[in-house]
């Protein structure tokens, strides 16, 4: 059983500074439940151009208590209060020759009870009117394909150029819950001598429910999240990408720096009413 | 800047980030990067960062996913591109 969601979005901002805000996009006003950001390996490929990022994200998370419902608590354990913390491992690699930025990201812990895979591909759009025409048009032809981003002498005065580019991005979640899966196999190992203590418990309440209708049941929960989130993670983006284009580098990192004040503080950086929600 | 998961390594981390995203900017987005110019400051920061992992057990099950990644990117990803 899985569950797929597809969406497809234009960033109106040039590429590469899509791509430098995707690694600067948390913390933003919307993305207060994360709470930490690591870079854990980085390779770039001279020969390719290519950069490959994996980094890992801990973001305070609630298990949805249609979840907790379902779940006992023996399973649950410590997080049966349903507040706990999540790891998520994002690579990424980006291609500057190619113009497109291949982004993947999965929880770490769970993964037995629902898997959540969120793929995001960004592209630099084909352009529609030949270069050659562009020259006609302007000396910043050149630019215009590659520049987007001017760099004023030191990099803290990066500014992103408003010169009509856009990035098309697509969005794909995969949902898919395993519960019940490894208790089967655990079953076999108890049949074939070895023993597990939690499995009589464990085994009764899956056999009332199914495992199947277990399993569909907690993608489609994920599935209500994903839809519930997607649009908080484009507007946090958007933030960040708004503050480049004001401001640069300088601004961005300065909003960053009163985000990140603001979440430590606990202060809700949203207006009432546009509340967010604790996933994406 | 986003912070760590390991407040120690705040510091160590804002001087790489610091150095990664001139580099990003100014090097590789134009295409002209050579190499990875803030390679040193990383491994100071992987060193920090990789003693609060195992001290928080998180190390073995990062192997793990990575382990999965691998396989998956093998199985799946190969005829990409």
């Amino acid at each position: 059983m899985v569950k797929f969601y597809s969406s497809t979005d234009t960033y109106s901002y040039p590429f590469p500074a899509v791509t430098l805000a995707y690694f600067l996009r948390y913390p933003n006003p919307y993305s207060t439940h994360v709470l930490s950001t690591d870079t854990i390996s980085r390779h770039f490929d001279a020969e390719t151009q290519r950069l490959t990022t994996i980094r890992l994200h801990l973001k305070r998370s609630k298990l949805p208590s249609a979840v907790q419902k379902l779940l006992p608590r023996s399973i649950l354990g410590s997080s049966a209060s349903g507040e706990s913390q999540s790891y998520i491992l994002e690579k990424s690699v980006v291609d500057i020759k190619e113009g497109w930025m291949d982004t993947e990201s999965r929880n770490l812990e769970w993964t037995g009870v629902l898997s959540v895979v969120e793929r995001q591909v960004f592209k630099r759009p084909i352009p529609t009117v030949p270069d050659e025409v562009k020259i006609f048009t302007g000396m910043e032809g050149a630019a215009r394909r590659h520049g987007f981003i001017n760099f004023s002498g030191n990099g803290a005065g990066t500014k992103v150029e408003d010169n009509g580019e856009t990035t098309e991005v697509t969005s794909s979640v995969t949902l898919h819950s395993h519960i019940g899966e490894t208790w089967k196999k655990k079953r076999q190992a108890a049949a074939e001598g070895s023993s597990d203590e939690e499995q009589p418990h464990k085994m009764g309440f899956l056999r009332s429910w199914g495992t199947h209708s277990l399993q569909r049941s907690i993608e489609k929960i994920g599935m209500t999240r994903t839809l519930r989130s997607q649009p908080n993670a484009r507007e946090g983006m958007k933030v960040v990408l708004e503050r480049m284009r004001e401001g640069g580098l300088v601004a961005v990192l300065e909003g960053m720096r009163k985000d990140r004040e603001a979440i430590l503080a606990g202060r809700n950086l949203l207006k009432e009413g546009s509340r967010h929600t604790d996933d994406e | 800047m986003s912070a760590s998961l390991a407040p120690e390594c705040n510091e160590v981390k804002e001087r790489y980030d610091t150095c990664f995203l001139k580099w990003y900017s100014e090097k590789f987005l134009r295409g002209t990067a050579k190499s990875d110019e803030c390679d040193p400051l990383f491994k100071q920061y992987e060193q920090c960062l990789s003693k609060a992992l195992k001290s928080r057990g998180i190390d073995t099950m990062l192997k793990e996913a990575r382990d999965d990644n691998r396989e998956n990117d093998a199985e799946h990803m190969r005829p990409k591109r």
